[in-house]
């Protein structure tokens, strides 16, 4: 990396998404908190901002605290700290992305490891329902069929089976391309577990796919000495949700009979991974936690911020690095910015364009020293490596400043 | 600073041989002085037991795996939460608790010290940020080394002075505190989804076998000086038979002992304690086992005391746990950690009326009562393995009382009940040997100089009991003791008092202690030198990234060990 | 018989939670004390005055209660829970968990019903005259105990995972149902009168799913066993013929599906499989 003047100018070894998001994150960056008035945005000062934010929430009956995935697990601590405080419901990005993952987890359990074991020693890599070329661009040259491991040379040690809806970048490097139907994985995994405990498939064709393929890919499966999937929102997101990664669990529990079979999903937002983590010890659940009677409850579908929105049945809002208003459906989106919402950012996003209250922050892992978690859990520190603009505090300076006021405002009550 | 000044309470502090002697405690600045000024708040501990705050040799409270069992159990909270209080985190509880709830359970117990005996050294970090967030304890984690690939080839190659070097760099990068072994060997194979299963057995590709591991590992934990023995969960654990792999286990090092100071500790025995040859016929390799342990000094064990009841089995040990999986049909989560160990979580129930759970709550006492010398033998129940640790209380019961002992007996399944020799032991633990197990032999175990124990200078971690020596007989009125010990009347952390008749009133931050072998300058820069060229090749993060460093933890207290190498 | 009235006094913009709305919390309580139970509005400790006008309709010597629920109710969460007898008469709508873990006792809802009706059931019985939502008679997250007795009656339309990790009881939905019903499912009955989205009996082990409508598939996973003229719900017997499936094979289990044949005509080519 080459710093210059205090910019990041140019960098090597990175990923497309890392350099691009490296080299850009200064563009559209909010300079000093703002408080709408009137439709328009005042700037306010930063203690003027704490205040408003510590009273919006404390005073709430149901506020929800957001986001959290572009952070740090120590902001996330401090988050959850504010969340138990005041009452509310503490959820982060898992609720639209792999959420239904972990519902899969809780009913089967989950057969997985850290990245190297990949690399190691997986001659068979099954990439569903993902395109890492482009969502994941460094994953297969550093970690699966192109890496090289102990035991493994390279990619001719190596086959790599792609299932999705249509023939991606990733699938044109593959040694099987599956063509599922959309929405019908679900079918896919049930016939492809079937043929792997049982053999034979009375039908001619599950979700499009003839049945010799899945027999043919089952056999791959079993035998292989070490297969992964790697899945991705195209699982997750098509119907059957929380119940494609059940059957893609039971599949590979399934396999585990047989060989060494693994699976993984592949989390993108950063951090995500670590809000899962940091939610999980310090409240025993991964997201959509509700502490509203004062000790942590959790029941997706229920506790998600994405359903509470739905129902319009939250009264304020705190979003901590992410732009909900971007990617939640409308009625959740409407919702959110009718009630008083204090967003806590670097950019200028659909989000903050729609809140009452912005305060700047800088960013982790470029601006700001933090600790993240990979996708397979390995815990990282972050360093900083240029400062922020002037004035502009991490979301750990912002929250704790607001825990604080908050804690105040509710001994007096 | 604060003084306080316990007064008239009935001490047990084994290890100044004070035993059950009316006497005063004095308190400054956190630690146990001679004499404290008329300034000193004063604790009436008229009518109670006072003891050294209890010290948790192995207890599975931090880290990655915990926390995946978290994850994998929301069912396991829902049922057991404790509300926020203007001094307390809100949290859940049951058999994994959350951060905050785990400190205070175990400071409600009069626990001050717990040791997180299992932490895959790639995710530490996690481990101590999670360490750093339960309040009230002082607490430790031990590295995992027994499948770790630079281990293996250093101890192939015969190089045993530069794989000391490497683990001390390792106890550096870890923040950790002893060497923990779990199944060597058999968690690389199991990267394969294989199994070992003999001593002599070769680690697939690495031509090492568990022994050479385990000799080379115990070598090395002289050699660096470190206050603990090696930490060992041994091969071939949860089948049939295997109490032979045990005394073997324990045997394999019994040459390189010296001096009567341990080298080995052989974790949750109850587990690794089964005599016959199936599910139809274990029964309890408890006295077997005892018999080795009171023959060798160099040997110390923990039951692993199942308690009946829902649980999370959590260890390192990937086959076993897979085993387990297929053996109760219940969810099962396995992480394998690349070049170092693995994990495996399952849900279990252990059952009165089912043969073998029976047996195997049979195993863990008796493997306590007939081990005879007290500093050899530590309570735990692998928290939470065989029995969450709120469960201390009760475990302290059956061992102090037979009749307590009967009442479960007379429940369990009865062919377990006659396949044991349990109901025919007469042995109750005294409060004594009570203290030994809990907090003395531990502490000592650990080589934690300034715990376990009420003399002066020691740290003030103090535990204070409504047991009336005068009037309570353990022995019959065990429900009552067990009522005291489950929430003490107080608890007192570094001189400060943290609970009062069993309700947390202060939440400091205790202190994570870590061991520093001090290696020889030329031979570090040698081996560290050595670790970059592979590192990278072995491992898919940087070597710069991956060391902790000593102010990433809240409060960390070094401990130096001094190297012969 | 005494009952209870209680009326819905203002809108509710954040979720209401109880769980003492039932007869036997009610049972032996005056009127004033019944008041005073403590139900939340939010993160807001209140008082059930709070949010309801509390009146009693009818007094007699009788031990009999029940509880009227007047008004919009639909954010009002586990009416029902843990009731052990009496019943319970919702005018409106009735917010989530509705009957969370009763065990005897019956509840009416005149409208519509929020998701995890009946959850972990063990007794009593629910009925609906409206719509309810997913997971009706459902496990908690994680858990595989679902509705263990009972009688769950939907006379509208049900969504997704009827019956997830049933143990027992029965559950009748007179509308169509979304996927998965009777997913996971151990024991019971799951009948849905109308059509099924479809993945009927996903990874049951036991159990039985009877579909009277359409499903436009069944899962790789279900062998067909036979056709029978009829199935028995209860003491009712429902006229079919249906397609018998067993399954779910992926988890060795035996339960059943049954397809009405008239209403599945692209399931015919299974009839090649019958013996």
């Amino acid at each position: 990396m080459k710093i210059e003047d205090g910019r990041i100018v140019s960098l090597r070894n990175g990923c497309a998404i890392s350099i691009s998001k490296l080299l850009n994150y200064n563009r559209e960056r909010i300079l000093a908190p703002v408080q709408r008035r009137n439709g328009e945005f005042k700037e306010i000062k930063f203690e003027d901002a704490v205040e408003k934010a510590a009273s919006i929430l404390a005073n709430a009956k149901y506020p929800i605290l957001y986001g959290w995935s572009l952070t740090s697990c120590e902001a996330m601590e401090i988050g959850v700290e504010l969340a138990e405080l005041v009452g509310g419901v503490i959820d982060n990005t898992t609720t639209t992305c792999h959420g239904p993952s972990i519902l899969g987890v809780h009913d089967i359990g989950e057969s997985t490891c850290t990245l190297g074991e990949v690399r190691h020693r997986a001659d068979l890599v099954v990439y569903w329902g993902c395109n890492p070329v482009h969502a994941h661009p460094l994953h297969m040259s550093r970690y699966s069929v192109q890496s090289k491991g102990r035991f493994r040379k390279g990619r001719g040690d190596r086959k790599l089976i792609v299932v999705d809806v249509r023939k991606t970048d990733t699938a044109k490097q593959a040694d099987h391309f599956i063509q599922v139907a959309p929405n019908q994985d679900y079918e896919l995994l049930c016939a492809l577990r079937a043929a792997v405990s049982m053999g034979e498939l009375e039908e001619d064709f599950i979700a499009g796919v003839p049945a010799e393929k899945v027999e043919e890919i089952a056999d791959l499966m079993i035998n292989c000495e070490f297969g992964i999937i790697f899945y991705g929102l195209g699982l997750t997101m098509s119907a059957g949700k929380s119940r494609n990664i059940d059957a893609a669990l039971s599949l590979v529990k399934e396999l585990n009979n047989r060989t060494k079979f693994l699976i993984m999903p592949m989390r993108g937002h950063f951090n995500v991974t670590g809000a899962n983590q940091v939610t999980a010890w310090q409240t025993g659940y991964p997201f959509a936690v509700d502490f509203s009677k004062g000790y942590p409850r959790y029941n997706p579908g229920d506790t998600s911020v994405i359903d509470i929105l739905a129902r319009e049945e939250c009264d304020a809002a705190l979003v901590v690095a992410s732009d909900p208003i971007s990617n939640f459906p409308v009625a959740a989106s409407k919702h959110l910015s009718r009630v008083p919402l204090v967003t806590i950012d670097p950019h200028i996003t659909p989000t903050t364009l729609a809140s009452d209250i912005v305060i700047p922050s800088s960013f982790v892992g470029i601006e700001t020293a933090g600790t993240v978690y990979r996708m397979d859990g390995v815990p990282l520190l972050t360093r900083k490596l240029v400062e922020p603009p002037t004035g502009l505090r991490s979301d750990e300076e912002i929250l704790g400043a607001i825990l604080r006021r908050t804690r105040e405002l509710k001994e007096v009550a | 600073m604060t003084e306080l000044l316990i007064r008239n309470g009935t001490v047990f502090d084994p290890l100044n041989r004070i035993r059950g002697e009316k006497m005063d405690l004095a308190v400054r600045d956190g630690r146990i002085a001679e004499s404290v000024s008329s300034r000193a708040k004063i604790i009436d501990a008229s009518g109670m037991v006072v003891m050294p705050g209890g010290v948790d040799i192995h207890s599975h409270i931090a880290g990655s795996k915990v926390n995946s069992g978290r994850i994998l159990r929301p069912e396991d909270h829902e049922k057991d939460v404790e509300e926020r209080t203007s001094i307390t985190r809100a949290g859940v509880g049951y058999s994994i608790p959350s951060t905050f709830t785990t400190g205070y359970r175990y400071a409600r117990m009069g626990y001050t010290t717990v040791f997180e005996p299992a932490t895959p050294p790639l995710k530490t970090r996690h481990t101590h940020e999670e360490l750093d967030q339960i309040p009230i304890i002082d607490k430790a984690c031990f590295p995992l080394f027994g499948n770790n690939w630079f281990v293996m080839e250093y101890l192939k190659e015969g190089k045993l002075e530069e794989c000391a070097a490497y683990i001390a760099w390792m106890l550096n990068a870890t923040k950790g505190y002893a060497i923990k072994i779990v199944d060597p060997g058999g968690v690389e194979a199991w990267g394969w989804g294989r199994y070992l299963k003999r001593l002599d057995e070769e680690v697939p590709h690495f031509a090492i076998t568990p022994r050479e591991i385990l000799r080379g590992l115990c070598k090395i934990n002289k050699l660096l000086g470190m206050p603990h023995a090696i930490h060992v969960h041994t091969n071939n654990l949860g089948n049939p038979g295997n109490y032979l792999t045990t005394i073997e286990t324990m045997d394999c090092v019994a040459d390189l002992a010296s001096s009567g100071k341990p080298v080995i500790h052989v974790t949750h025995v109850q587990f690794c304690g089964f005599t016959g040859n199936s599910w139809l016929n274990v029964g309890s390799g408890a006295p077997e086992i005892a018999e080795y342990v009171n023959k060798h000094d160099h040997v110390t064990v923990d039951p692993g005391q199942v308690v009946f009841g829902d649980t999370t089995t959590m260890t390192a040990d990937g086959p076993f746990q897979f085993l387990l999986h297929k053996l109760s049909g219940n969810k099962w989560v396995n992480v394998d950690v690349e070049g170092e160990t693995g994990a495996g979580i399952v849900p279990f129930r252990y059952r009165r009326s089912n043969y073998v759970n029976a047996v195997q709550w049979g195993i863990g006492l008796e493997l306590m009562l007939l081990v005879k010398d007290p500093w050899k033998i530590y309570l735990t129940t692998d928290h939470p393995n065989a029995g969450p640790f709120t469960s201390y209380p009760k475990v302290m019961t059956w061992l102090m009382s037979k009749d307590a002992r009967a009442r479960v007996l007379a429940r369990i399944n009865k062919n377990a009940r006659r396949r044991l020799d349990l109901g025919g032991i007469e042995r109750e633990y005294t409060l004594e040997e009570i203290a030994i197990v809990t907090r003395a032999g531990t502490s000592k175990s650990l080589g934690l100089k300034k715990k376990g124990h009420l003399g002066v200078g020691a740290d003030a971690d103090i535990a204070v009991y409504s047991i009336d020596v005068a009037s309570i007989d353990p022995s019959r009125d065990y429900e009552d003791v067990r009522k005291a010990l489950a929430k003490a009347a107080y608890t007192i952390k570094n001189g400060e008092i943290v609970v009062k008749d069993g309700e947390v009133v202060a939440t400091p931050t205790g202190r994570t202690y870590w061991v520093d072998p001090k290696v020889s300058i030329d031979l570090m820069q040698e081996t560290t030198a050595s670790l970059s060229a592979k590192f990278e090749e072995y491992y898919t993060v940087r070597m710069a990234n991956y060391p902790v460093e000593e102010n990433y933890l809240e409060s960390p207290a070094r401990i130096e060990a001094v190297a012969e190498v | 018989m005494r009952e209870i009235v209680l009326t819905v006094k203002r809108a509710l913009n954040v979720p209401v939670e109880c769980l003492e709305v039932s007869p036997n919390s009610f049972s032996g309580k005056s009127l004033d004390q019944i008041r005073g139970i403590e139900i939340w509005e939010g993160n807001r400790r209140c008082r059930l005055n709070d949010i309801f006008q509390v009146e009693e309709e009818n007094s007699s010597a009788s031990d009999e209660l029940t509880v009227g629920i007047v008004g919009e109710a639909s954010r009002i969460r586990k009416i029902g829970y843990r009731m052990t007898e009496g019943s319970i008469a919702i005018e409106g709508d009735a917010g989530m968990y509705l009957g969370e873990q009763m065990s005897a006792g019956s509840i009416i809802v005149n409208g519509d019903a929020g998701a995890w009706l009946g959850s972990r059931m063990k007794g009593g019985a629910i009925e609906v005259k409206g719509n309810a939502g997913n997971f009706v008679g459902s496990s908690y997250r994680g858990s595989t105990k679902g509705m263990k007795r009972g009688t769950i009656i939907v006379h509208g339309n049900a969504g997704t995972e009827v019956g997830c990790w049933m143990r027992n009881g029965t559950i009748r939905i007179k509308g169509s149902c979304g996927t998965f019903p009777g997913m996971h499912m151990n024991n019971g009955t799951i009948y849905i009168e109308k059509d099924c989205s479809g993945r009927a009996g996903a990874q049951m082990t036991g159990g039985r799913v009877i579909i009277g409508g359409y499903v436009p598939a069944v899962l790789p996973s279900f062998n067909i066993e036979e056709v029978r003229e009829r199935v028995k719900v209860g003491e009712e017997k429902i006229p079919g013929p249906f397609y018998v499936f067993t399954g779910d094979l992926n988890e060795n289990g035996n339960g059943k599906l049954f397809i009405n044949v008239a209403k599945n005509p692209h399931l015919k080519w299974c009839e090649e499989y019958l013996e």
